[in-house]
């Protein structure tokens, strides 16, 4: 169609030409996600894509408009900070009730308090209860709270997540190894504008007198999505 | 505290409240769009405002996203979304939706 | 509903029938981690808009569930910085040539940040 139409698969098709069944038609009879047998980390040469974003990155560290730097922190950002903002949060709101409400009337005010920069992302926490379930999906791409929780794990952004969680949250839960009772509501959230969502699960029996760092640790990404609920054994 | 963070954004003028029954346009137009087909035609409850935000249809080509639409949480229930859903009947499904993307119930919607 | 869904994109895929999750987390690789800080970045700056990104990859149509997801956020980038004139197809693909020559080295593979940021 214009003049920067470039064959993607081509590419991919040469660098794959090995290990990638690419006569395969997606969402066919197949039982696993082929983006997940892709998604798996490489070891060996760099294929086309890791070239070309390579080569973007440095384009533009020469022309100045952005430097290796920024890159750099940015990704140890996502290594080391990020990741552990939301299970603190969460703690927090278990420990302090007023602290909790403040966060269901506006989470990225309440983030704020505990000095936490959610820079453009707007936060919305939704609480479980006994009578209803929290479960988070972005089904038009991978929408997800990364300023609370890092970079979303393979099968958050699989398709076979993004295509069923919508229309059968029950059976995909279960998958997870996530039984609920049908009185419990399960109240799925599709991802797919300007908010972004942290669910607060139940606290579990068994952490009466545990301090927010303790918390913290049972507070995992899977139950902070809602594909699990943290346990107090131990 | 002059720019205290928020989750939410003024909506001057919006045309809907909490609790108002709304449709989702069934319409297929190309391009970027953030209405997912399977709630194209399905009708809701406004569960909550979330503000007027730049508008992605035009921010996706380039252009400023102004002027800002008004962003809604709509609530549906799932056995209207999915007919052939299979979990009670309480269970529900929720996402944001875009003004120019909703037309009230009452207005007897197309379709 | 027997007719084709019209202006269905191939994100869209809310609904579908589907295999079962692979509820194992993959993690990332090293280039896909900066992948994603190149993207972060450029985007934290609005140098390039996430919409915009969005686009670009569901523009791939078929390609789309071809390709994995950074393989996807990187072909949209491309194209983005085609568009907006921060980068042009011969630059890049003289760039891209480079490169490929420099990752013949073990050593500089393991590491192209520390690299980059020696130069």
């Amino acid at each position: 169609m214009s003049g920067t139409k470039f064959d993607f698969y081509a590419r991919k098709q040469s660098a794959h030409a090995h290990d990638h069944d690419h006569g395969h038609s997606p969402g066919s009879d197949h039982a696993g996600d082929a983006h997940t047998a892709i998604e798996v980390p490489r070891e060996g040469p760099p294929s086309e894509f890791e070239i070309m974003s390579r080569a973007m990155q440095e384009i533009l560290e020469a022309k100045g408009v952005i430097t290796a730097d920024q890159v750099r922190s940015r990704m140890e950002q996502f290594e080391e900070d990020l990741p552990y903002r939301g299970s603190r949060v969460v703690a927090r709101a278990w420990l302090d009730p007023e602290f909790k409400q403040r966060l269901l009337e506006d989470g990225k005010a309440a983030c704020a308090e505990m000095g936490i920069d959610l820079e453009a992302d707007r936060l919305i926490a939704v609480e479980n209860t006994p009578a209803v379930h929290n479960l988070i999906v972005c089904t038009l791409c991978s929408c997800y709270p990364r300023s609370l929780l890092g970079m979303p794990p393979s099968w958050y952004k699989s398709r076979n997540y993004r295509s069923r969680v919508v229309f059968e949250p029950r059976a995909v839960l279960r998958e997870f190894g996530t039984v609920l009772p049908d009185r419990v509501t399960v109240r799925v959230h599709d991802s797919n504008a300007d908010m972004r969502y942290l669910v607060i699960p139940l606290r579990p029996a068994g952490t009466e007198g545990w301090d927010e760092e303790r918390l913290a640790e049972i507070l995992t990404r899977d139950t902070l999505v809602g594909v699990t609920t943290p346990s107090g054994r131990r | 505290m002059i720019s205290r963070p928020s989750t939410y954004a003024p909506a001057p003028g919006h045309r809907f409240n909490v609790g108002d029954p709304v449709c989702v346009k069934q319409i297929y137009p190309p391009g970027h769009r953030r209405t997912p087909y399977y709630i194209r035609g399905k009708q809701g409850v406004i569960e909550r405002i979330c503000g007027a935000f730049p508008n992605p249809e035009e921010i996706a080509y380039g252009f400023d996203g102004e002027p800002k639409k008004v962003l809604y949480r709509v609530r549906f229930p799932q056995h209207h979304v999915w007919p052939s859903y299979s979990g009670p009947a309480h269970d529900i499904i929720e996402m944001e939706l875009f003004e120019h993307w909703l037309v009230p119930i009452t207005a007897a919607p197309k379709g | 509903m027997s007719d084709q869904p019209m202006n269905k994109g191939p994100h869209d895929v809310g609904g579908e029938s589907a295999a079962a999750v692979d509820t194992i987390d993959h993690g990332m690789s090293f280039w896909e981690k900066q992948a994603n800080g190149l993207r972060s970045v450029l985007s934290g700056q609005r140098i390039v808009r996430i919409d915009e990104l969005r686009r670009a990859a569901e523009d791939l149509g078929n390609q789309y569930s071809m390709l994995a997801y950074f393989e996807r956020t990187t072909s949209a980038l491309r194209t983005v910085l085609l568009e907006k004139g921060l980068i042009t197809e011969s630059e890049l693909r003289a760039k891209m040539d480079e490169i490929r020559k420099r990752f013949n080295v073990p050593d500089e593979m393991e590491s192209p940040l520390k690299n980059a940021s020696q130069k």
